[in-house]
Formats: structure tokens, C-alpha cells, sequence
């Protein structure tokens, strides 16, 4: 295992930021440097040469130099040295002997710095060379009589002289430089931190780590998901809404298109009335797809930005809420009918010990007449398997919750109509009738009867479903079969109606509701075969 | 064995229930029971070794269900009819007992008369078939409403349907000619709105009367009904 010191990103960049400005603010310093100190040098050296070539056309100078008069020479040089900045001034003869020196050193010993061959052809020179003193920069001219050299002015400077006047020119550059460090060191700091509040205090790796985890979030919801800007422009959409709309073209073309490329017209998502409120679980139709969908809207900052809407083929829904219902009802049923069965056994053994056979008889008999009677009925008159098994299955279950289903005598159903699937017709059917028990659960005072008519005699067929229960509260009659609306609990979706409604109407047939005689409500169905 | 005795297999897995019931079958002399299977396994076996003519098949046994042996029965042409018998909880194995196309289905506790009624009509279904050399459409749809369980007497009462309510019902149409709804023949024939719907409907099966839709109140359809011809 390593044990690296880990650094955020935000410090990091800090840290980057702030190497990175030293760097620049040291190349910086060293190029200024470099610069001042060539500019320092020339500026010196070109002094030095043009006191040199002063002194060398001074007049009584030639002269005393012409004389080799040493006294003389060092009373004119050193008045004149004293007005110079310059570290020293030497004279030399033609062979470059000295005849005086600022620093009184040997006179007429050699000059030192083998710079000297320039000078004595006539020409002026600037040289750096170690003198007699250290190393200096030297401003040199010949002392020219008649056409003829004879002798040498030297003016330097000592480098070192040079280099304290450099730094001393120099320290207030190094402060500007370090004020200028400072700045950005605030500077790198405040950035860093105001990425990492743009980045909501997460690392890249995290960020990165959030997008992958949300988009195979997206790819494993069986819901189709896609979000959507206010012109209905396509930001994202996930593999399940794809397959279930038919869409197949790659993420880069997808973010040109706009929606309604893929899904035409829907109220539902176009709509512009209720474009400012969710909305949650409706039906409706996405191109030929039923679909039960969400719309949510996208909010940042108190303003919409987009809708989300999330969406699922209605029939799975379906059938997972049929296997829900199936699975409760069989626990509860299975309670009741071990019930049932102990009584009946407790009563078959008291008649049998009672030698009371024929009561035991007529008692077996009563029990299963009854069921037998309704399954002749159903076998006979329902000549569709399916509806036979629908009607089986709540005949037995309004038994179970205490109602009675009666089937009028003059049922009969040969074939359904062309217009309506197996499907459809048994949901028409089974929500009719699952209202009806609800409805008759909800009133004390109703027989408890559901009566059902379903006949098709005539040119239709017609299903009529009348129940002795709560009956159709006033305002919801208008509304009644719109998603949504209920009379009851708020855990019911409020859909059945509106199913039956919408296979009615797919149907060509149409639905009427009237209220029942005393209590209850009569659904009446025509479809026409 | 004669030849046309009713070979019959009966798969029960309580012994007792399985001998009473194979006593009182074979007390009509045309019934032989050639076997009592007490499980699927069993049962599989003795179809497809004595190929029974009818099988009387309980839906609960110990190793698995009535109806999937119905169903192999079926995949597997095997010529056997069955006589489905479950108990009334167990109403949903029944409806698909139906789809399979069963003889009868008899619910449990099962009534001996109405076993009776069943074996009687199984023998007038095989009787008929048998009779069958040339086969035409009268025969089948014959033989197809044996099937489809006609042994409730068919008159027009089991339709639900009487002479003086009906005549009232009529009367109400012959007095006016104008078109009348469900709610007009409750308030003057005295009969309760569901059993309205069933003589309207049958009136206008019998072409006394015919439907038309008044479109009211929007979403509100109401149905009229009206006397045909003049």
C-alpha cells in the first residue's frame, strides 16, 4: 500500500497556481537582472572610455606624459580623480609602464590585465580584466602627441563597486516582485476556492464517478426518462425511453432534434396550460404507445429551466398491479375458506354422529349447489372462455367480501365484437364490476346485490352493471371518467373509468351512468358488434 | 368389456372419496371404472396405458395440479374427455379448465344427482357421436350445444322473460310513438331499472323496437328506445 499525501483539487490547483506564478515571477527577475546589469555595464563602460579620452587630450597631460614628469602627472590626475566617480585612473607610457596609479602602487611597474595592445595601436578600448586591484571594467584611450602614442589613459571600475551599485538598484524591483507574489497568492486562493464552490466541494474524481453513476442509473430504470429545455429540445434521454419510442439515432444528432421529432402532438407534453405545475401518473399517448407519464419541471434558481418527464408502457403497469391484487386477495381468501371448512366438518360429523343422514346430505348439497348452479349458468350462457373465467373469478370474489353477483336470466354472449380485444372487453368488464363491489362495500343501508346484464341479443352488445351502493357524488359527474378521479380511497388510481371509457370509446360504443332505485349507480356499456 | 361401455379413470387422491365415487358411477351399468390414480404421476400413466374414454379429474393432488394433467392431455392428443372437479375456492383453475375445452366441470362437495346428470349426458354425447357416420353441420351443431351444457330445460322463462310484464312493457310503446328511455318505463310499468334493460333489450332483439342516441349533456349520451315501423 502507498500512503501518498493526497491532495484535493482545489488544492492542487492552489499549489500549481502559486508554483507556477513563482516560477514566472523568478524568470522575471533573473531576465530584469540580466538586463539592468548589461545596461549598467555599458552605461559604466562607456563612461569610463569617455574619461579616458578626456583625460588623454588634456593638453599639459600629453605634455607631462611626453616628459615622463610623474609628479605632475599625479597633482592633474588626482584633482581631476576627485571630481570622478570612477574606482581608479591609471597612466601609462607608450610601453605601458605606469607613471601613475590613484591607489599609489608601483610606479613605472607594468600595467597589469594584458589589455593594453588595442590602446598602443591608437584606438580607445572597454575591457573587464583583473588589474592590480581585482577584477574591474576598464575604460582605456591613447594619449596621442604629433601622430604618435605616447602613452595610455585608463578609467575603472571595480566590479564589485558595480555589483552592490546593481543591487542597490535592483531592491525595489524584488519588492514590487514580492507584492506582486502576494496578489497572486490571494488571487490562486480565491479561485481555487471558487471553483470548488462551482464544483459543489466535490473532486473531479467524484464528479466524474457521479455522471458515470447517474447515467447507468438512467440505463437501468425501466422507466423512459427524457429531459427536455423550454424548446422542447432534447438534453437527455435514457435507453429505455429510446427503445419504447422507437428512437435510434446517436447521443451527438439527438441533442440537435427536437422532441416532437419522435413523439407527434400530445396535449400531455405540448399543452401549454399546465406547463407550470407537475404532473403525475397520466395517461395518455406517446405516438400509439398507452403510457402512463410524469411531467416535472426542471427548476434552478426559482426559474424553469426544462421538464423531466418520466414515462412506462400502461400495459405493464397493468399487469403488475393485477399480480399485486392477485396475491393479497389469495392470502386473505385462504384465511377465510380454512374458516368455512372447519365449521362445515364440525357440522357434517355432529349429523353423522346424529344418524341424521339426510340432513348431512341436503347440507353437502346446499354447499356446492349453489356454485354449481352459477358455474352451469356462466359455461352456458358465456360462450367466450375468457369472460366465462373473468365472470367465474368475481363471482367468487364478491362471495368472499360478502356481496352477491346475480346474473340476470337473459345473459348471453356468443362472440365478441370485431372492434374490441379479448383484452380490452375484460377490462371494460372487470372494472365495472370491481367499482360496483366497492361501491356497494361503501353503503350500510344497500342490499348488497350487484346485478349484471351483459347481452348481445341485438345489433350490440350490451353491459349493464347496477349496484345498491354509494352511488356518484354531484360534482364528480362531470369529471367521472377523467384520470384522477375518484370516490375513493386516496390509495385508488382513479383510472378504471377512464380505462373503460377510452376501450368504450376506441370501440365506436359509447357509456351512460344513471342513478339506481333506492341507492347505487347503473353503468350501462353499448358497443356495437 | 363390452363395446361400448364407458371406460372411466378416476384420479382422487383421498381413498375413500375415490371408492364411493367409483361405487356410485358404476351403478349405471354403460359406466366401468378402470382405474383410481391418487397422483399426477400415476394418473400420467394410467391415461396413456388404459387410454380411459372420461376421466374424472380432482384438481388437488399431492404431487401437483388436476388441470396440468389436463393439459398434457391435451398436447398430447390423447383421447380421453374430462370431467373437471375443483373446489368452490378454487374458481380461477376452472375458468381455465374451460378454455381446455372439459366435458363438465363439478364443484366440490360434488352432488351425486348432478354427477349422475353429467355421466348421463356424456353417454347421449358419445351415443350421438357414435350414431355419426356421415357427418353434416346439423350434427355438429347438435353435438356442439350438448356440449355447451343445453341440459338446463330451454324455454323462453330461462330467458327471464314474461308474458305480462312484456305486454306491459309493449302496451307503453303501442300507446305513443315517441321514443322512450329506461327511466319512462320504470315510472310506468312498475319494474326496477335492471329489469327494464332486459325487456327493452329483448324487444328490440325481436325487432319490436329500435335504439337511437340523443347526444344531451356533452359526455352524457341517452338512450332511447322506439317503436320500429310506424
Amino acid at each position: 500500500m502507498r500512503n501518498k499525501i493526497q491532495f484535493s483539487f482545489t488544492n492542487k490547483l492552489f499549489l500549481s497556481l502559486l508554483l507556477f506564478s513563482l516560477i514566472v515571477l523568478a524568470l522575471l527577475q533573473s531576465y530584469i537582472w540580466n538586463v539592468t546589469e548589461a545596461s549598467l555595464y555599458r552605461s559604466l563602460g562607456d563612461k569610463a572610455q569617455i574619461q579616458a579620452r578626456e583625460l588623454a587630450v588634456i593638453p599639459s597631460l600629453i605634455q607631462y606624459v611626453e616628459q615622463k614628469d610623474t609628479n605632475k602627472i599625479s597633482e592633474l590626475v588626482s584633482d581631476i580623480f576627485q571630481q570622478s566617480d570612477a574606482s581608479y585612473i591609471v597612466i601609462g607610457d607608450a610601453k605601458a609602464y605606469r607613471l601613475f596609479h590613484t591607489a599609489n602602487n608601483d610606479i613605472y611597474s607594468p600595467m597589469v590585465g594584458n589589455d593594453n595592445e588595442e590602446v598602443l595601436n591608437g584606438n580607445s578600448s572597454t575591457t573587464i580584466s583583473r588589474g592590480s586591484l581585482g577584477l574591474a571594467l576598464r575604460g582605456k584611450a591613447p594619449i596621442i602627441n604629433k601622430g604618435k602614442v605616447i602613452g595610455i589613459v585608463s578609467v575603472g571600475y571595480m566590479i564589485d563597486d558595480i555589483y552592490a551599485l546593481h543591487k542597490k538598484q535592483f531592491i525595489p524591483f524584488i519588492i514590487f516582485c514580492s507584492l506582486l507574489f502576494i496578489a497572486l497568492f490571494i488571487f490562486s486562493l480565491c479561485f481555487a476556492r471558487a471553483i470548488k464552490k462551482q464544483m459543489f466541494n466535490l473532486e473531479p474524481k467524484e464528479i466524474a464517478l457521479l455522471v458515470k453513476s447517474q447515467k447507468s442509473i438512467m440505463e437501468s430504470i425501466f422507466e423512459g426518462i427524457i429531459a427536455i429545455d423550454l424548446n422542447y429540445k432534447i438534453i437527455n434521454i435514457n435507453q429505455s425511453a429510446r427503445i419504447m419510442l422507437g428512437i435510434n439515432v446517436s447521443d451527438e444528432q439527438l441533442l440537435n432534434h427536437d422532441l416532437c421529432d419522435f413523439i407527434k402532438s400530445s396535449d400531455f407534453i405540448y399543452g401549454k396550460d399546465n406547463q407550470l405545475k407537475d404532473i403525475h401518473d397520466q395517461i395518455c399517448y406517446f405516438n400509439n404507445i398507452n403510457v402512463i407519464a410524469n411531467r416535472i419541471r426542471i427548476i434552478v434558481d426559482d426559474n424553469i429551466q426544462g421538464w423531466v418527464i418520466t414515462f412506462r408502457n400502461f400495459n405493464d403497469i397493468n399487469v403488475l398491479s393485477m399480480q399485486l391484487t392477485q396475491v393479497t386477495q389469495y392470502v386473505d381468501n385462504l384465511r377465510a375458506i380454512r374458516h368455512e371448512h372447519l365449521n362445515w366438518m364440525a357440522t357434517l360429523s355432529g349429523l353423522i354422529y346424529m344418524e341424521r343422514y339426510e340432513e348431512a346430505q341436503s347440507f353437502i348439497a346446499l354447499h356446492s349447489a349453489d356454485n354449481q348452479y352459477n358455474l352451469d349458468f356462466i359455461t352456458k350462457h358465456f360462450q367466450v372462455p375468457a369472460v366465462c373465467g373473468l365472470l367465474i373469478g368475481k363471482y367468487s370474489k364478491a362471495h368472499e367480501i360478502g356481496l352477491k353477483l346475480v346474473f340476470d336470466p337473459a345473459c348471453q354472449l356468443k362472440t365478441l365484437p370485431d372492434m374490441i380485444t379479448e383484452t380490452e372487453f375484460m377490462s371494460i368488464l372487470g372494472n365495472l364490476l370491481d367499482n360496483a363491489f366497492n361501491a356497494a362495500l361503501k353503503n350500510p343501508n344497500g342490499n348488497k346485490t350487484i346485478h349484471l346484464y351483459l347481452s348481445d341479443a341485438t345489433d350490440e352488445v350490451v353491459i349493464e352493471v347496477s349496484d345498491q351502493g354509494c352511488g356518484v357524488d354531484e360534482n364528480m359527474r362531470d369529471s367521472i371518467f377523467e384520470p384522477g378521479v375518484t370516490s375513493q380511497d386516496a390509495s385508488e388510481h382513479g383510472i378504471g373509468l377512464h380505462l373503460v371509457s377510452t376501450y368504450v370509446k376506441k370501440a365506436n360504443g359509447y357509456i351512460t351512468f344513471e342513478d339506481n332505485q333506492p341507492y347505487g349507480t347503473i353503468f350501462s356499456v353499448f358497443i356495437p358488434k | 368389456m363390452k363395446e361400448n361401455t364407458i371406460k372411466v379413470l378416476i384420479v382422487e387422491d383421498e381413498p375413500i372419496l375415490a371408492e364411493l365415487n367409483a361405487e356410485f358411477i358404476q351403478r349405471d351399468t354403460k359406466v366401468q371404472v378402470i382405474g383410481i390414480a391418487s397422483n399426477l404421476q400415476e394418473a400420467k400413466i394410467m391415461v396413456e396405458k388404459l387410454k380411459p374414454t372420461l376421466i374424472l379429474l380432482d384438481n388437488y393432488l399431492p404431487d401437483g395440479k388436476g388441470i396440468d394433467l389436463f393439459e398434457y392431455i391435451i398436447n398430447n392428443n390423447l383421447d380421453s374427455y374430462v370431467i373437471f372437479i375443483t373446489a368452490a375456492s378454487d374458481m380461477d383453475t376452472c375458468s381455465k379448465a374451460i378454455r381446455f375445452g372439459a366435458f363438465d366441470y363439478l364443484i366440490k362437495p360434488v352432488s351425486y344427482q348432478r354427477l349422475k346428470h353429467s355421466l348421463e349426458r356424456f353417454e347421449l354425447f358419445l351415443y350421438r357421436q357414435s350414431l355419426q357416420k356421415h357427418v353434416n353441420q346439423r350434427r355438429i351443431d347438435e353435438l356442439f350445444n350438448l356440449q355447451t351444457k343445453d341440459f338446463v330445460d330451454v324455454n323462453r322463462h330461462s330467458k327471464g322473460i314474461e308474458e305480462i310484464t312484456l305486454q306491459k312493457v309493449k302496451d307503453l310503446f303501442l300507446k305513443t310513438d315517441k321514443a322512450l328511455t329506461v327511466d319512462d318505463i320504470v315510472a310506468n310499468a312498475q319494474i326496477s331499472k335492471t329489469t327494464a334493460r332486459r325487456y327493452l333489450e329483448y324487444c328490440v332483439q325481436t325487432k319490436l323496437l329500435t335504439v337511437e342516441l340523443n347526444h344531451g349533456k356533452i359526455g352524457r349520451p341517452e338512450r332511447l328506445y322506439k317503436r320500429l315501423g310506424k
